[in-house]
């Protein structure tokens, strides 16, 4: 005849404490399938010295969108940036720099960038004279948006468009840059 | 035969070359060279012509749109500008070349916001022969059609700290008969919607 024992309070403690420690380290090793709700984009306010840092060359290509939400092209082209910087990840740098408002820092902007599901580093210029940017990205930007502009990783310009982007001339253009040893 | 093909595959390659160049904009036009006379239709459709709207010292050809939010927060300078100056001999033109606006569109901005006319650059053929990309931009001529400035109105499109009024002193050079000091200053804005873009 086997006697039942009661189990001791300090084997309960311990076992529960394993299982807690198992259920954790699954966690970190395996991310959980369905995700809670997508964290709102930071956007991060800069000025033109920042800006200029911004744009020092960095060892990759650098591809950076200039946009608002108020500009209809800038919004509709949006996505097409998007699958570009999923293709290109790890390979160049990409950011995005809105010229909206700062008030729309925290609305509008990160919004908008949610809803497109934008990875890309995103930044809001504020600047008290927008030629100052202007000349600091490129004389060639007449002023208008979007701006898009593609700097080889030595720094020069290697592509620029105002106006909404041709997806398949900047995917040549990055992979141009991406072929030169 | 073989030739007829080959120079057929040469003629159909270098049409799909010009069809996929990209929009290439004409050269701006250059500071202190003479601005040609032009006619557009205003919004009500009547024709008018450069020489009929300037002012006896000089036009303002501003590219104007009705959706750009960047346009907006100029209105009210804008207008104030064209009022203050036309009693000094200075008439303002406005141009809508955007292809997306609708004359009534056009025409419904144009009597929300501004005493002077807002002529319709339909093909934007005005805008690629100026070389304009953005809205607002400005064209300044003289009292001899000579254009003296052109860019922005000022640095500040919020209006609350502007530090250079580029229109306004090279409205003041012009009046005055002195040298326009900075003449040429990119704009900030919306790029105007050309026919053909996507």
């Amino acid at each position: 005849m086997v006697s039942k024992r009661p189990v001791p309070a300090w084997a309960v403690i311990f076992i529960l404490l394993a299982f807690t420690a198992s259920m954790v380290g699954q966690r970190r090793a395996k991310p959980v399938a369905k995700p809670a709700a997508a964290a709102i984009p930071v956007v991060k306010q800069i000025g033109d010295e920042d800006l200029r840092a911004l744009i020092k060359p960095g060892g990759k290509p650098l591809l950076i969108n200039f946009w608002a939400t108020w500009c209809v092209p800038c919004r509709e082209e949006f996505p097409d940036l998007v699958v570009l910087d999923k293709e290109f990840s790890g390979k160049i740098d990409f950011i995005t720099i809105s010229l909206d408002d700062l008030a729309e820092i925290k609305r509008d902007v990160p919004k908008f960038l949610n809803e497109m599901g934008a990875k890309m580093p995103a930044y809001l210029l504020k600047t008290a004279d927008e030629n100052n940017a202007i000349a600091i990205v490129t004389r060639e930007w007449k002023g208008g948006l979007p701006f898009s502009i593609l700097y080889a990783p030595t720094g020069e310009t290697a592509y620029f468009r105002q106006g909404k982007i041709d997806p398949a001339t900047v995917r040549q253009k990055i992979n141009d840059q991406l072929a030169v040893k | 035969m073989k030739r007829q093909s080959t120079l057929f595959c040469c003629l159909l390659a270098a049409a799909l070359l010009i069809a996929c160049a990209p929009a290439v904009f004409a050269d701006v036009i250059a500071i202190g060279s003479k601005m040609e006379n032009f006619s557009l239709p205003n919004t009500s459709g009547k024709v008018s012509t450069l020489s009929d709207l300037k002012g006896k010292n000089g036009a303002v050809i501003v590219f104007l749109s009705a959706q750009c939010p960047v346009v907006r927060g100029y209105n009210e300078r804008i207008s104030r500008i064209a009022a203050e100056y036309e009693a000094k001999g200075i008439r303002f033109v406005g141009i809508n070349s955007n292809a997306t606006e609708s004359l009534d569109w056009a025409k419904g901005n144009a009597a929300e916001n501004y005493k002077f006319p807002v002529l319709i650059d339909k093909g934007n053929l005005l805008a690629d022969k100026l070389g304009a990309s953005v809205t607002p931009e400005i064209f300044l001529i003289d009292a001899n059609n000579v254009l003296v400035y052109h860019g922005a109105v000022d640095n500040d499109r919020s209006g609350g700290n502007i530090t250079k009024p580029y229109l306004r002193s090279a409205l003041d050079a012009v009046i005055g008969g002195k040298k326009v000091e900075i003449t040429e200053i990119n704009a900030f804005g919306c790029s105007i919607k050309r026919v053909g873009d996507k």
